[in-house]
C-alpha cells in the first residue's frame, strides 16, 4: 500500500461518512418528506442539488474529453445541456410547482384527467431512469475500483449499496442535503485542477480567461501540421446535425424527471424561479471550465508528447498507456511519436490532469472523491424518481390508494433499494447498449414528456386523448428515426441517431394538438386549473374571475 | 379574498409572457443563431478565440445564466407591482398543494 492508496482511501472513507451522518440527521418521518423533501428547500440550496442531481459522472469525467476530441462539434453539448434550463424556468418549473403534486407522472395523470397517461409517464420514467442510472454505478464502480486498485465489480458493488443505504433512509430530504454536500465536493475537485493547469501554462490563475491565448497557439500548430483546426465548425457532422443535437439536449433536459422532481421541493413559483438560476450558475462553473480543460490538454499532448522520441514521453503516459486510455504507437517507424500517431480516449482528459500537472497526491484523492460525488449524486435522484414513481404513481394511486403513511414509506424505501440493487447488478456486466440508450435518453425525453408538460401547462385546450397520442407517437418516432439513422443508415439533412428528439418532439406535439381539437374538450375544472398556472400563488382563477387571497374572508365557491 | 378586474389579471400575465418571450428569443438568438451563421463569424476574433467558438464554450453560456437571473429578479418586480406577496404566496401554497 503506497500513500497515494492511503490518500485516496481517506478521501472517499470521509466524503463517503458525510454522506451518511447527513442522511441520518435528515432521515424522512412523512410521505411529503421523502417524495419533495416537505417543500421548504431555500432556492440556492436547490440550485446546488439540481446541479449535483443534473451532473453525472459522464459529465465530470467524460465532457472535457468530448470538447477535446471533437473540437468545435462537442460544444453542442455545452450548449444544450445548459440551454434546457431556460426551456425548464421560463415554461415549466414554477407552474408546475404551483400545481403542486409529488411526481412527474402524477402532474400528467392528475393535468389531463387520466390514469392511463398517469401510468404510461410513469412506466417511461422507470425505464429512463434505471438505464441512466447503470451508467452511474458502472462509473462509480470504475472510480472506486482505479483509486483503490481493486476489480470493479467490487466497486460497483460498494457504490450501489451505499446509494441505496442512503436514499431509502434520507428519501428526498436526505437525498437533497446530501446533494448539497456532494455539489461542494465535486466543483472543487473539478476546478482545483484546472486552475493550477492554468498557472502553469499561463500564469494567469483564471482559466476561463486565459485559455484563449492556448487556442491561438493551438491554430498555429494545427496549421504548421496541416491538420482540420481545432476551431473550425462542422468537421464531425452536418450544421444541421449541430442544431437538432443541441435542440435533443434542450428538450430532453426540461423533460427528464428526476430533474423537474426537484423544482417541486421548493415552497413558491418565485423560489422554483430563483432555483433554476442558482442552478445554472452552479452548473456553468463546470461547464464553462470543460473547454479550458480540453484547450489545455490538447495543448501539452501537441507540445509535450506528440513530436518527442517514442522512448523518451513524459513519464506519467505510461500508466494511461497501460489501461489502454492512451495509445502510441510509431507507426511512421521515424523514432518520434507524430500527433497523428497518438489516440486519447475522452476520459483522460480530466482524471489524468493531476499527474500532467504534477499536483500531488492530495489532488488526485479530491479528483477520486469528486468524480464518486457526480455518479453518486445523479444516481441518488435517480432511484429517487424510480421509486416515486413504482411506489407513488403505480402502488398508491392505482393499486391500493388506503394505504397508510408508514406503509407507503415502508413501500418508497423499499423500491429504493431494490432499484439500486437491480442498477448495481446489471452494472456489474454493462450490456454494450447501455451507453447508447443513455444517449438516447434526452431524445426518448424530448420526444415524450417535453410536449406533455409544455402543453399541459400552456395549453388549456389539451385532452387526455391528446396527450396519450402524443406521448405514443412522440416515443415511436423518436425510437424509428434512432433505428433508422443507427442501423438502417436513413437520414435528413445528415442528423443522427443523438438528434432524433427534432422529430420526436415535433411529432408529438402535432399529434398532441391535432387529437386533441378533434375530441371532446377536458372539463371545465381541468381547464380552469391550467388557467390558474399563469398567476402566483395569491392569485385563484374561479368561475372566469382572478381573485387575490388578502387572508380575508373565502367566498364559498359556486 | 377580494375579485381582481380582469383587465389586470390578463395585464399580468401579459407581461410575465411576453417577457418570457423576449428571453427565449435572446436565448436562441446566442446558440441556435451562431451555429447558423458560424462560418462568417469565425472570421471575427474574441480575446483569441474565434467568435463562434467563443460564443459556444462561454458567451451563450454565460447569456443563459444572465437571463435566469434577470427572470427572478424582474419577475419579483412584476409581482410588487401587482400586489403579490411572497410571504401570503409561501402559505398559500404550503396549504393548497396535494400532500396525500
Amino acid at each position: 500500500m503506497d500513500t497515494q492508496f492511503l490518500v485516496s482511501l481517506a478521501f472517499i472513507l470521509v466524503t463517503f461518512g458525510l454522506y451518511i451522518g447527513i442522511a441520518v440527521y435528515n432521515q424522512a418521518k412523512a410521505t411529503s418528506d421523502f417524495y419533495v423533501a416537505g417543500r421548504g428547500v431555500p432556492p440556492i440550496y436547490n440550485g446546488m442539488a439540481i446541479g449535483a442531481d443534473w451532473m453525472s459522472a459522464a459529465s465530470f469525467i467524460g465532457m472535457a474529453g468530448t470538447v477535446m476530441v471533437m473540437g468545435y462539434d462537442g460544444l453542442g453539448y455545452i450548449m444544450g445541456w445548459t440551454g434546457g434550463y431556460l426551456l425548464l424556468t421560463f415554461l415549466m418549473a414554477p407552474q408546475l410547482r404551483k400545481y403542486g403534486r409529488y411526481t412527474v407522472p402524477e402532474f400528467i395523470g392528475d393535468r389531463y384527467g387520466s390514469n392511463l397517461a398517469r401510468l404510461i409517464a410513469a412506466v417511461a420514467t422507470i425505464i429512463i431512469s434505471f438505464t441512466y442510472s447503470i451508467g452511474q454505478m458502472s462509473g462509480s464502480g470504475v472510480v472506486i475500483g482505479r483509486l483503490l486498485e481493486v476489480d470493479y465489480r467490487i466497486g460497483t458493488i460498494i457504490g450501489a449499496c451505499l446509494i441505496a443505504f442512503y436514499s431509502a433512509l434520507g428519501g428526498m430530504k436526505g437525498i437533497t442535503w446530501t446533494q448539497v454536500a456532494q455539489y461542494c465536493v465535486l466543483i472543487t475537485a473539478y476546478l482545483v485542477p484546472v486552475i493550477f493547469m492554468a498557472l502553469q501554462l499561463t500564469n494567469n490563475p483564471l482559466p476561463w480567461i486565459s485559455y484563449g491565448s492556448i487556442i491561438e497557439e493551438m491554430r498555429v500548430l494545427d496549421r504548421e501540421l496541416g491538420i482540420s483546426e481545432y476551431v473550425v465548425p462542422f468537421t464531425e457532422g452536418t450544421k444541421w446535425q449541430f442544431l437538432a443535437l443541441m435542440f435533443t439536449l434542450m428538450a430532453g433536459t426540461a423533460g427528464l424527471p428526476h430533474v423537474i422532481v426537484r423544482f417541486y421541493t421548493v415552497s413558491t413559483m418565485k423560489a422554483a424561479r430563483w432555483s433554476g438560476a442558482w442552478a445554472l450558475l452552479f452548473i456553468g462553473l463546470l461547464y464553462l471550465s470543460a473547454p479550458a480543460y480540453a484547450a489545455f490538454s490538447r495543448f501539452i499532448l501537441m507540445t509535450q508528447v506528440a513530436g518527442s522520441p517514442i522512448n523518451q514521453l513524459p513519464a506519467w503516459t505510461a500508466s494511461w498507456v497501460d489501461t489502454g486510455m492512451l495509445q502510441v504507437a510509431d507507426t511512421s517507424g521515424d523514432g518520434i511519436l507524430q500527433w497523428q500517431e497518438l489516440q486519447i480516449a475522452n476520459d483522460i482528459v480530466v482524471m489524468a490532469t493531476p499527474e500532467i500537472a504534477n499536483l500531488g497526491v492530495f489532488v488526485i484523492g479530491l479528483m477520486a472523491a469528486g468524480a464518486m460525488a457526480a455518479a453518486l449524486s445523479t444516481a441518488g435522484g435517480l432511484m429517487i424518481a424510480i421509486s416515486a414513481s413504482l411506489s407513488h404513481d403505480i402502488y398508491f394511486r392505482s393499486i391500493n390508494p388506503n394505504a397508510s403513511d408508514k406503509k407507503r414509506l415502508a413501500v418508497g424505501r423499499w423500491s429504493i433499494v431494490l432499484a439500486s440493487l437491480a442498477a448495481g447488478v446489471i452494472a456489474l456486466n454493462p450490456p454494450g447498449a447501455i451507453t447508447q440508450i443513455v444517449a438516447w435518453a434526452f431524445a426518448l425525453a424530448s420526444g415524450s414528456f417535453f410536449p406533455a408538460l409544455l402543453l399541459g401547462v400552456w395549453w388549456k385546450r389539451s385532452n387526455a386523448k391528446g396527450v396519450i397520442a402524443g406521448m405514443l407517437v412522440g416515443l415511436s418516432v423518436t425510437l424509428g428515426y434512432i433505428f433508422a439513422a443507427k442501423y438502417g443508415g436513413f437520414t435528413i439533412l445528415g442528423i443522427i441517431d443523438t438528434g432524433a428528439g427534432v422529430f420526436g418532439a415535433s411529432a408529438a406535439i402535432i399529434a398532441n394538438v391535432a387529437v386533441s381539437l378533434a375530441t371532446k374538450p377536458p372539463s371545465q375544472k381541468i381547464q380552469e386549473e391550467v388557467i390558474d398556472l399563469r398567476y402566483p400563488e395569491q392569485m385563484t382563477y374561479r368561475d372566469g374571475e382572478v381573485w387575490l387571497d388578502d387572508g380575508n374572508d373565502v367566498p364559498p365557491s359556486k | 379574498m377580494k375579485k381582481i378586474d380582469k383587465k389586470v389579471a390578463d395585464s399580468y400575465f401579459k407581461t410575465r409572457t411576453t417577457l418570457i418571450m423576449i428571453y427565449l428569443a435572446i436565448g436562441a438568438i446566442v446558440s441556435y443563431g451562431v451555429v447558423l451563421f458560424a462560418e462568417p463569424l469565425s472570421e471575427i476574433t474574441f480575446n483569441g478565440i474565434p467568435l463562434h467558438y467563443y460564443m459556444g464554450a462561454q458567451g451563450a453560456v454565460l447569456t443563459f445564466i444572465i437571463l435566469l437571473f434577470v427572470n427572478a429578479i424582474v419577475s419579483d418586480k412584476v409581482d410588487k407591482k401587482y400586489g403579490i406577496d411572497e410571504a401570503r404566496n409561501e402559505s398559500i401554497g404550503s396549504g393548497k398543494t396535494v400532500d396525500h
